[in-house]
């Protein structure tokens, strides 16, 4: 105890004075930084949901996300710098680092081209460049592996001499594929059935019988039927939004990315016309960042439609797979980490900033004037063993012409590869195939000639989702390719809930050993399975367990 | 309401409610991590799986799926054994099995789980993760490899305190929890980021290491180093309170506490008065009680009652206060003051001086105006109900007084007087707002009533609840925050009366005994005054006395406090008081009879009855009868006597607002933590 002589000289510390502020306490901004935000910023708007697109602009012009800008931006926007900062290093595609020099060049790492040499493309590019590089999750070009990206540029079949080219040109910016604009759209008929629409000489409820009829189901992955789908949207009270799924991320698959760069049109008539039976107010499309391209044609062709529809607003990801799921895309969109949301309430209900949402992906969309102008009979005229209509199948892998293939629903892969690919690429035997990407599971050639759709695969532990077909020969260590996948989904994984978030992560240190423990990946799986909040926790594990179920063999079990 | 059926047990919840609630209501026990009631539902652990009739055949996390009508749900099936046992296991993968040194150690959520439902060993060897802590402030200690990523820390800085300052940075496996900046929080709650943490990564810095929980005492008591009467449970080990934590209480503090009151009992084992002290040719020395009180005695002989007076510190209880008035009352003294600060607080009528509305009924509320009061540094725990009553939407609030940041963002009306009169007047729209408003009440602060004109506005504030429909038979919209806990238990007792401090400064009275009033300026004292102290820090007061009788801190008596709401509670002695130190009523007594004035009680209950026989309100321990006003008669004070001047905060540092804050160690390390931080702001 201290005694009480000592008091008299003590200050009296309350008699201290603290300043109030107004302001909440936390980094202080610089004005250096309060200026180039400002500079960024100028003439756009400031609110919440635009965070994602201004990060952009950030790590556009800076080449990464210095803190004291991401603070700056903070300020302007007025949010939390915890909130800016939180969202800024959820997306693989922002950099936030005060030291690090820019990433110039991506080299993709997922299964197909793994299959075709990135490993070694990587490596070399490494060795004769100091540039830094990324090895990067799938960019969507599977049918061209291996792929390099150099700035926005993709690089087809890329050798490290292209990327050296690339780079010493200064040859950053995406190339634009030929495609079909708005006036030739225009001229070939186009945007009639929307007119139509909203003359009143087609009513909503003949195009919502036109694709009940047809049977369309989304072809994003889970494969709702489209017209169950509208309607429900349509009978929600109050205003009514839609967001376009264009975040086409599941490795293997890009043939929405093939449909926008050939034919923007046809998808954003088939959204208009969506927008328009629903009534939706405004509509989001959400694509992924890894499109520059597809980004660039629709922005211009954006700009040519006639100001008479709803706003639409074109917002740019930012390297996440797991805003492909479209509640995690709605929070995307609003300017948030990408987390899934729990369920109920389902997005038509309570999705965009609140308001019942219709969510649909590109392909979908890009049916929809066919299927209204030729009449449902045409798209059920197509089809095997009992199946109808056309899926868009992604095929990349040992087959000899890889690329987007059109096909009828219920074909077989045999057949698709047969008839739509040029058969097995030459040298290779079938040994096994990817139906459904990342997700779908590994198939063996002795499933080779089952319907590849909705209802047939899941018997054997399997589903088509996006059709992603990813083909495997003897040359391909299937051990590998599973370990691969399992890595794509830990790198990916929102961490929002405790089976994905632990569960990839131990799944994927468990597939490196050389023996895998089996009663231990099974049990990790059924919980991620079964306990995950969203898909992409519930599918990680479905590689390695068809592998275990269909390849025993390959994985000693 | 919704009828469900949880393991056979019918119960009904009202819609909109989760399986989780539905569960408890049935009795069940669903194991939680992320689930908080007081939170936004997250629902990321997975922990609180169940299984749900006609539902697909897997387990559902209850706390995030919302009950239907006839929902049959089980909570104990081997599926969901199961998948729980799975989860715990991976929670437990990256958790470092640190609790012998943890101290959560027997605190913790993930401990029980394990218990329950953990493996005996991991099966996963591999290494685990590493994750930097983070520097938090003097407060809270990290060991950021103990998160489990359940975001309730997020979501209470975020939604509770107000104070967005905790995020989840990166994602998947990589994803981690913590600040960006390294520096202190911000917030005046943070201490409750401890509780709410289900596991040992978040825990109390000031407390490391210290104990472990079955070491400890636990004695239920009151928080008194502001005037909001938090409950809480103090745990000592020996002659050492080593934590104060809170206890829950609906109607005042939920279950949170603020950080002084949590943090500052360090300050309760520094510059103790643990033996008398007399002075003799102008030093202090050590003295045994006899002689302390000969010396008092004598200076009291023969002296007029009107030479003596009293005044009442801001941590003084209420049976010590009572038998400090019977005490001068028996020397013939009228003289009794506990306005330290000169706040103009009318006594006639009980609800001029009370927070009326109560702490809960805040969230009735839908306009609030606060009046020279900065309620976050004020009474946290008032403002956190007011932040919550914002958040549920619905509620105007306004403000006068210096701008500041309250967490949430009041419609400035003015810094002073002249916009009470402006909203009297009617020429400021907010009137309109209170007018309109269905439940309006105002909030009257210490800094607009401790100045000279603070009886007009006192007056010119009752007028203005009158005309605003703030009175009416079943509302109460008049309110006084008081920052002192023992401030309304004075006013109750009539420790308000005679000569006030002012006029017993500068030689009004010859004898002056202060029970732990350390709160004004000592110096006013004339030199002649004989100061008797009568406290337990040795701060202002002790420092200008001539006698000191060494009392009792709050953690070491049964005390009564009467909180800003008029809420009468009773704290309890958990360790003795120091030394020589003895509870303060029993030194009053002793002296009184040794005197010659024997106060006629001596004990507690018999003094507790003379308390109630004081005041009626004394018999009302723990109940707060909530009341309407229908005699709008006003405070004596006039409103066009207000004066223009801008109203100064009572509160000037957070931290250190008494003596045991002022010696707290932890409360000064705060102070620093947060001053630069004035600076830049300048
Ligand atoms: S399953 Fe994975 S991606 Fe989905 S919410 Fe959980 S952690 Fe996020
Ligand atoms: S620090 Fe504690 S409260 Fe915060 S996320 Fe981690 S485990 Fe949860
Ligand atoms: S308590 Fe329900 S998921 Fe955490």
């Amino acid at each position: 105890m201290q005694s009480v002589q000592a008091v008299p000289n003590a200050r009296h510390p309350g008699a201290g004075r603290r300043m109030a502020r107004d302001t909440p306490k936390g980094r202080q901004v610089t004005d250096a930084a309060r200026q180039a935000v400002a500079a960024l910023l100028a003439g756009r708007d400031r609110q919440r949901d635009l965070l994602i697109e201004h990060l952009h602009l950030i790590q556009d012009a800076h080449g990464r996300i210095p803190t004291d800008l991401l603070a700056a931006l903070a300020e302007a926007m007025r949010l939390s710098f915890a909130e800016v900062f939180e969202v800024a290093t959820f997306y693989a595609h922002f950099d936030v680092t005060d030291t690090d020099p820019p990433v110039e060049i991506r080299v993709c790492d997922s299964i197909a081209c793994q299959m075709q040499g990135a490993d070694a493309l990587a490596a070399a590019i490494a060795a004769g460049t100091p540039a830094r590089l990324q090895r990067v999750p799938c960019v969507g070009r599977c049918d061209l592996a291996p792929v390099a990206v150099v700035g926005q540029n993709t690089l087809d079949r890329a050798t490290p001499d292209q990327v050296f080219a690339a780079l010493a040109e200064g040859a950053t910016q995406p190339v634009l594929p030929p495609s079909i604009d708005y006036d030739r759209y225009r001229l070939n008929g186009g945007y009639q059935t929307l007119a139509r629409l909203r003359a009143g000489a087609l009513t909503a409820e003949a195009v919502l019988q036109a694709l009940d009829d047809a049977r369309l189901a989304g072809k994003g992955g889970a494969g709702f039927p489209t017209g169950r789908k509208w309607r429900t949207v349509r009978d929600q009270p109050g205003t009514k939004l839609m967001a376009v799924n264009g975040d086409e991320g599941e490795p293997g698959t890009f043939k929405d990315r093939h449909y926008l760069e050939t034919d923007p049109h046809r998808f954003l008539e088939g959204m208009l016309i969506a927008a328009e039976v629903v009534g939706a107010a405004e509509i989001y499309i959400y694509l992924r960042d890894e499109y520059p391209a597809a980004r660039a044609i629709l922005t211009a062709e954006l700009a040519k439609l006639p100001a008479d529809g709803p706003r639409i607003h074109l917002r740019r990801g930012a390297g996440a797979y797991v805003c492909g799921e479209e509640s995690a895309m709605l929070e995307s969109i609003e300017g948030k980490r990408g987390l899934p949301r729990h369920k109920p309430p389902f997005v038509f209900q309570v999705g965009l900033f609140g308001h019942p949402t219709l969510v649909n992906n590109v392909e979908t969309l890009w049916w929809v004037r066919d299927i209204v102008e030729r009449g449902p009979a045409w798209w059920r005229g197509h089809g095997r063993r009992d199946r109808t209509g056309l899926i868009s199948f992604s095929v990349s892998g040992r087959v000899a012409h890889p690329g987007v293939k059109l096909a009828p629903a219920g074909i077989s892969l045999r057949e698709l590869i047969d008839e739509y690919c040029g058969g097995i690429a030459p040298g290779h035997t079938l040994r096994g195939y990817l139906p459904g990407g990342a997700s779908g599971g590994i198939l063996p050639a002795t499933l080779a000639d089952v319907a590849l759709d909705f209802g047939t695969l899941e018997q054997y532990g399997s589903f088509i989702g996006s059709a992603a077909v990813v083909v495997f020969s003897q040359a391909d260590d299937l051990r590998a390719v599973a370990l691969n996948l399992m890595r794509f989904f830990r790198h990916e994984s929102c961490g929002q809930c405790t089976p994905c978030r632990l569960g990839t992560e131990k799944a994927a240190a468990l597939m490196d050993q050389p023996d895998w423990d089996w009663p231990l990946l099974q049990e990790l799986s059924a919980v991620m399975r079964d306990a995950s909040i969203c898909g992409l926790g519930q599918a990680a594990p479905n590689p390695v367990l068809t592998l275990l179920r269909h390849f025993p063999e390959v994985v000693g079990a | 309401m919704v009828k469900v059926t949880v393991d056979g047990i019918d119960v009904d919840v009202p819609a909109g409610s989760n399986v989780l609630q539905a569960c408890e209501a049935a009795g069940k026990e669903v194991p939680r991590f992320c689930y908080h009631e007081r939170l936004s539902v997250a629902g990321n652990c997975r922990m609180c799986l169940v299984e749900i009739e006609k539902a697909p055949p897997k387990p559902f996390a209850s706390c995030a799926y919302p009950v239907n009508d006839g929902m049959v749900v089980h909570t104990d099936t081997p599926m969901v054994r199961k998948a729980r046992r799975s989860v715990m296991e991976f929670l437990l993968i990256n958790h470092p099995l640190d609790c012998p040194i943890c101290d959560q150690g027997g605190e913790c959520d993930l401990q029980d789980q394990a218990v329950g439902y953990g493996g005996d060993q991991s099966r996963y060897l591999e290494p685990k993760r590493a994750v930097k802590d983070k520097n938090l402030g003097p407060l809270v200690k990290t060991v950021m490899t103990r998160c489990i990523q359940c975001t309730r820390c997020i979501r209470f800085s975020t939604e509770i305190a107000g104070v967005p300052e905790l995020g989840a940075t990166a994602r998947g496996e990589s994803m981690e929890v913590g600040t960006y900046v390294e520096k202190a929080l911000s917030s005046e709650l943070s201490g409750n980021l401890i509780d709410i943490c289900p596991v040992g990564a978040l825990t109390s810095k000031p407390y490391a290491f210290v104990a472990r929980p079955w070491e400890l005492k636990k004695t239920d008591s009151v928080d008194v180093l502001d005037a909001v009467g938090a409950n809480i449970r103090v745990d000592s080990r020996g002659t050492e309170v080593l934590r104060v934590l809170p206890r829950l209480n609906e109607d005042v503090n939920e279950e949170w506490l603020a950080d002084k009151s949590r943090f500052a009992v360090d300050g309760l084992r520094r510059r103790r008065l643990d033996t008398p002290w007399v002075r003799q040719n102008g030093k202090l020395v050590k003295a045994d009680w006899q002689q302390a009180f000969d010396a008092i005695a004598a200076k009291a002989a023969g002296l007029a009652g009107d030479r003596i007076g009293a005044v009442a510190g801001d941590l003084a209880d209420a049976e010590s206060m009572l038998a400090l008035k019977d005490l001068l009352a028996s020397l013939g003294s009228a003289n009794l003051d506990c306005r330290q600060d000169g706040a103009a607080l009318d006594t006639s009528r009980r609800d001029f001086y009370s927070f009326n509305t109560s702490i809960a009924g805040i969230e009735e509320a839908d306009a609030i105006l606060l009046i020279g009061t900065n309620p976050r540094h004020e009474a946290p725990l008032i403002n956190a109900r007011i932040r919550k009553a914002i958040l549920a939407g619905g509620v105007h609030v306004g403000a006068i007084g210096a701008k500041a940041d309250l967490t949430y963002k009041p419609q400035w009306l003015g810094e002073g007087p002249d916009a009470i009169a402006a909203l009297l007047a009617g020429t400021h729209p907010f009137a309109d707002i209170l007018k309109a408003a269905k439940k309006p009440m105002l909030i009257l602060g210490q800094g607009a009533l401790r100045r000279e004109d603070g009886a007009a506005i006192l007056a010119a504030c009752w007028k203005l609840a009158a005309e605003t429909g703030m009175l009416s038979a079943d509302w109460h919209g008049f309110n006084v925050l008081h920052t002192a806990a023992a401030r309304v238990g004075a006013l109750d007792l009539g420790f308000a009366s005679g000569k006030t401090l002012a006029q017993m400064l500068g030689g009004g009275v010859d004898l002056l005994w202060l029970l732990g009033a350390d709160e004004f300026d000592t110096a006013k004292i004339g030199p002649n005054t004989f100061v008797v102290y009568q406290g337990h820090h040795g701060d202002a007061g002790a420092a200008r006395a001539d006698v000191i009788l060494p009392g009792a801190a709050y953690t070491e008596k049964d005390a009564t406090y009467v909180n800003t709401e008029g809420r009468v509670q009773r704290g309890q002695l958990a360790i003795y008081p120091p030394g020589e130190a003895r509870e303060d009523w029993k030194i009053i007594r002793a002296f009184s009879g040794m005197i010659g004035k024997t106060l006629p009680y001596d004990t507690l209950a018999a003094l507790r009855a003379r308390l109630e026989q004081v005041n009626p309100v004394f018999t009302r321990v723990d109940m707060l009868p909530r009341f309407g006003c229908t005699d709008l008669t006003g405070p004596a004070g006039n409103p066009a006597a207000m004066r223009g001047d801008a109203f100064v905060p009572a509160v000037v540092n957070y931290y250190m607002t008494d003596a045991i804050s002022r010696a707290s160690p932890t409360m000064a390390e705060c102070t620093a933590a947060a001053a630069p931080l004035a600076v830049a702001a300048e």
